[in-house]
């Protein structure tokens, strides 16, 4: 408390009152003269219009950041549209010269028809069927909750959560369909639903809301998925604000998948006797182990 | 009257010129500003009070700005800096409101 009294009272710089004491006392006033005090309020005013540039400064500092990062994203995004346009047209220029080439022989046309099959199981290829197509929404925003910190578990309630989505696309693979794309990107064996923030990903690559899910797959699997866990799922979806709706729909279109990478599974003893253990770290360990 | 142009001088050119400040010295330039403000406020404090000296004040002003500065730099060094700059603007916003209080009472006597 005396830390605040002193504050408070001592405010005035008891310099003032010293140097007034002097002059009362008959000493000579410091004739520093008015030059003086105009160079010290010189620099006054400087400092202030100084900070004052400063901070607008780096407030359009900051937006021109964000600007320019806004700019980038957009300009990446749009190269990684053209680089699969590009990927797909390669493709299917590959896929039709192997088709020509595979013609020339008998053996070589069976093996082009279990190739367009596999093809489109694994989602390598682009598929066209009937099928269906479930939407799934977020709940509209309450605006009683817009005030709500969005880091709360309130808010998330309404939302499509990735298990909703994965629930979802489980049930319609059960229910017989035989190929799935999210929101246009195809699934295939080795896909990932996942989720990142607040963002869904499908493969790494996030998806936004509404959720789209189409499939191809025989007549049944509309009534297969609606009257199986499926179906029941969406319902308890809808008691928390989600919409969701099942359309059969003649003609889904289901795009290739744009990461289907070719992996090759090695056995350890191989690795070993080739001898080169760099990047294998699993057989490095191994192989020190032994002396 | 030389004070008064000294000041608006000052803020020209500030303003016009905009001085780059050197990136070591950006993290002193608020606590700076509060500091220049303290000394401002004693300063028309101690005139209204009539006994204004100018040796007084921009020795007052400098010394401020400096220990300010000083301060919140040995902060950083030492790993308190957003505390100490706390401090120091706590104390400072402190004697700013009791000597505008003061000169509040000069002007409208109230």
């Amino acid at each position: 408390m005396v830390l605040l009294t002193n504050l408070v009272e001592d405010s005035l710089d008891q310099g003032y009152a010293r140097a007034a004491a002097r002059r009362a006392a008959g000493e000579p006033a410091s004739r520093s003269g008015p030059v003086f005090l105009g160079v010290g309020l010189l620099a006054v005013g400087l400092l202030l219009a100084t900070a004052a540039v400063q901070t607008r400064e780096r407030a359009s500092a900051t937006a021109e950041a964000r600007q320019v990062l806004t700019a980038e994203i957009d300009d990446r995004s749009a190269a990684n549209e053209r680089l699969e346009r590009q990927l797909e047209r390669d493709r299917s220029a590959v896929s039709a010269a192997r088709r020509a080439s595979l013609r020339i022989t008998a053996e070589g046309t069976r093996l082009a028809r279990s190739l367009t099959l596999l093809e489109s199981a694994t989602g390598a290829a682009a598929v066209v069927g009937p099928g269906m197509l479930v939407r799934l929404e977020d709940a509209p925003d309450d605006p009683a909750d817009a005030d709500a910190d969005p880091r709360t578990d309130d808010v998330t309630q309404g939302r499509v959560g990735d298990r909703d989505l994965q629930t979802v696309v489980n049930e319609i693979w059960a229910a017989g369909a035989e190929a799935v794309a999210v929101n246009e990107q195809r699934l295939t064996a080795l896909s990932a639903i996942r989720a990142a923030g607040e963002a869904i990903l499908v493969d790494f690559r996030p998806i936004n809301p509404p959720y789209e899910v189409h499939a191809i797959g025989p007549d049944d699997m509309r009534t297969r998925f609606v009257e199986g866990f499926g179906g029941s799922y969406l319902q308890v979806l809808r008691d928390y604000g989600i919409e969701f709706d099942v359309q059969p729909d003649d003609e889904v279109r289901l795009p290739a998948s744009a990461g289907v990478a070719i992996r090759y599974a090695v056995s350890p003893s191989a690795v070993r006797s080739e001898g080169s253990g760099s990047g294998r770290p699993a057989a490095e360990e191994q192989r020190e182990t032994q002396p | 009257m030389i004070a008064a142009i000294g000041l608006v001088l000052g803020i020209v050119a500030g303003l016009f010129l905009e001085p780059t400040v050197p990136t070591w010295l950006q993290p002193y330039l608020p606590i700076a500003v509060v500091a220049a403000l303290d000394a401002v406020f004693g300063g028309l404090r101690a005139l209204l009070d009539g006994i204004f000296d100018d040796r007084v004040f921009v020795v007052s002003f400098v010394a401020n700005v400096l220990v300010a500065a000083l301060i919140v730099y040995l902060g950083d060094q030492l790993g308190v800096g957003s505390q100490l700059s706390t401090g120091v603007v706590v104390v400072l916003g402190i004697r700013i409101f009791s000597n505008t209080a003061a000169i509040r009472r000069h002007l409208f006597s109230a």
